[in-house]
């Protein structure tokens, strides 16, 4: 019986799984050693001199996150899942709230913030980062372009050539050309599963490969307006409810399932709470509550500065200004206040909900604890008028 | 979505190339209305046409001296409560709207993620500082200075100044890339969101 149930549950497994991971029992190999350059083929020399040309822009981005401590920290994960491929790549950590991360055949890797403040824990990053990882030692990107050079009469390569022609070449231009060059459906699925393995290799638990999944897919299902909000991730990869499932199945089946409920590291809890402001300050610019509530009750729930968390949440409710959001978000900065680690502006933000209500010496409280916590308040002009104004 | 892209980018490029009629009218010095507002300018502008702006709302004005790219006024009059600063056909845009109650701490945010929203969310970094009073006419309103960190553009400083009456916005902002087009023109460009007034007779 026990046997009989087993064989049904490897049927329903693959059942699951799209045909390449059905068919992927086989291990994945890399397909180049560690430190490989093109040789021969002129195509690859070219490729690698557009990303490297690239990668010149991407070093001079303003966007571009240069804080040591937060870059050491995803250069560290890279390394680990890399393992001898290690010093093949250079990680970029830029400001973008939306959850991604990209790779070039030349090892230039992109991280945007929005992946950090997304993941729960450093081996959902690592999960991410090998998923990347895959698609460099598979060659995925020459694959592509020698895929859409075969194709030289289409619309793409008119663009390509358009964009040589008139110079029109910053870098999110180019980006959004090479997007052209985006990897399909069965590389995806091959870098999942080659990541996968990177993953366990590097001692990351490779069940975070779906379970940062999981959780982009509740994120999708709390986003306010879903049908009007775009989804957070590409759409060239596959469908997020199918990865996390054909994940899962490949997943548990090779390790077993998870042991616990994940919890997140204290190196991951350490960059999250030195530098939340910078993190999720992006995100607030969105305007998207019901995805920045998501990412908030996460934070909560794997034990982020309660101060900081509560902070975003009076944020989050003070713009959305819906009915009962300013209660709400009273409620929250009196809690960011209460635990001793709110920034400053929980005070003043506090003072101005204070005062919409009209309650002028709680206002004034709040207004003169602020001052006093930032004495260098850019905005002292503005609350020194209320502190003159409404005495 | 590819397709979508390459719409996109072949549009970009005959806009780029000038193959759409962009004429720009001559705004002489002195006061100029800008629906129920007005301002004084000290010298020339250029007002750039509507296919210029397709994000600006029908009865806002956008003035340049160099070129869009490198320095622009806009001056947006009237937002009625309820309503975005720009205007986009794209309902998953979630452009940020005015609300008639907000106070100086909110105006500073409803522009942060407006700017946001014109470059392109992803695309920009913004951040305001030196949140102050000030009074336009009658009228007591804020000022504040503004930075915007752009993918492939150069980085942008300027100065905003805006106010409520009517339960409507009327908000003025100057963008200037960095350094020579913000110190060459923020003078006179503060000068005139300085010299916001609400017209007498306000437009019905």
């Amino acid at each position: 019986m026990k046997e009989l149930f087993a064989s049904l549950l490897a049927l329903a497994v693959l059942a699951a799984m799209p045909p390449t991971v059905a068919g992927a029992q086989e291990v994945i190999e890399h397909l180049i050693p560690p430190g490989y350059e093109p040789e021969d083929a002129q195509d690859e020399q070219g490729l690698w001199m557009e990303f490297e040309e690239m990668e010149k822009q991407l070093n001079r981005s303003a966007l571009l996150v240069r804080d040591a401590e937060l870059n050491n920290y995803i250069q560290g994960i890279v390394c680990r899942v890399a393992g001898d491929y290690c010093n093949d790549f250079r990680a970029y950590l830029v400001r973008n709230p939306g959850f991604n991360a990209s790779m070039t055949a030349t090892g230039m890797m992109q991280v945007w913030t929005g992946l950090i403040i997304r993941s729960s824990s450093s081996s959902e990053i690592a999960s991410v980062v090998g998923h990347e990882i895959a698609h460099y030692t598979r060659l995925h990107s020459l694959e592509g372009f020698r895929r859409l050079k075969s194709k030289m009469a289409t619309a793409s390569f008119i663009d390509l050539g358009l964009a040589a022609l008139t110079g029109v070449g910053g870098f999110a231009q180019m980006t959004a050309i090479l997007s052209y060059l985006a990897f399909n459906r069965e590389q995806e699925t091959e870098a999942d599963l080659l990541g996968v393995r990177l993953l366990a290799d590097a001692a990351y638990d490779p069940h975070a490969s779906y379970q940062v999944w999981y959780k982009i897919l509740a994120e999708e299902e709390a986003a306010v307006a879903k049908r009007e909000e775009p989804g957070v991730f590409a759409q060239t990869h596959p469908n997020s409810e199918d990865r996390a499932a054909y994940l899962k199945s490949y997943v548990d089946s090779r390790y077993g399932p998870p042991d616990v409920e994940p919890a997140a590291d204290q190196a991951f809890l350490d960059i999250l709470n030195r530098h939340y402001l910078l993190l999720m300050e992006d995100q607030l610019d969105t305007n998207r509550f019901g995805r920045t509530r998501a990412i908030l009750e996460r934070h909560a729930s794997i034990g982020v500065n309660p101060g900081l968390v509560n902070y975003f949440y009076g944020e989050m409710y003070r713009q959305r200004a819906g009915e009962g959001d300013q209660d709400l978000a009273m409620a929250a900065y009196t809690s960011a206040i209460d635990s001793g680690s709110a920034p400053p502006e929980a005070y003043k933000n506090l003072g101005y909900l204070h005062l919409k209500k009209k309650e002028t010496a709680e206002a004034q409280q709040r207004f003169r604890q602020y001052l006093e916590a930032n004495p260098e308040a850019s905005d002292r002009a503005m609350i020194e008028f209320y502190l003159e104004d409404e005495q | 979505m590819k397709r979508c892209n390459l719409i996109t980018f072949l549009t970009l490029l005959l806009v780029m190339s000038g193959c759409t009629a962009m004429n720009y009218s001559l705004v002489a010095p002195g006061v100029v209305a800008v629906d129920d507002l007005t301002v004084q300018a000290g010298t020339s502008w250029n007002r750039a046409p509507a296919a210029a702006t397709p994000s600006a709302r029908k009865n806002s004005a956008t003035w340049t001296q160099d070129g869009l790219l490198l320095d622009r006024i806009a001056i947006i009059p009237g937002v009625p409560d309820g309503e975005p600063l720009l205007i986009t056909r794209d309902k998953s845009a979630a452009l940020p709207v005015f609300r008639a109650d907000m106070l100086p701490n909110e105006l500073e945010e409803l522009l942060e993620s407006t700017i946001v929203k014109l470059f392109g969310e992803g695309q920009a970094v913004v951040s305001t500082a030196n949140l102050r009073p000030y009074r336009f006419g009658d009228q007591t309103g804020v000022m504040f200075d503004i930075d915007a960190t752009v993918t492939d553009s150069p980085k942008y400083s300027g100065i905003v100044g805006a106010f409520i009456a009517n339960d409507k916005l009327y908000l003025m902002y100057f963008l200037g890339a960095v350094p020579h087009y913000y110190e060459k023109n923020v003078a006179e460009a503060e000068a005139i969101i300085k010299s916001a007034l609400l017209s007498e007779a306000p437009a019905a």
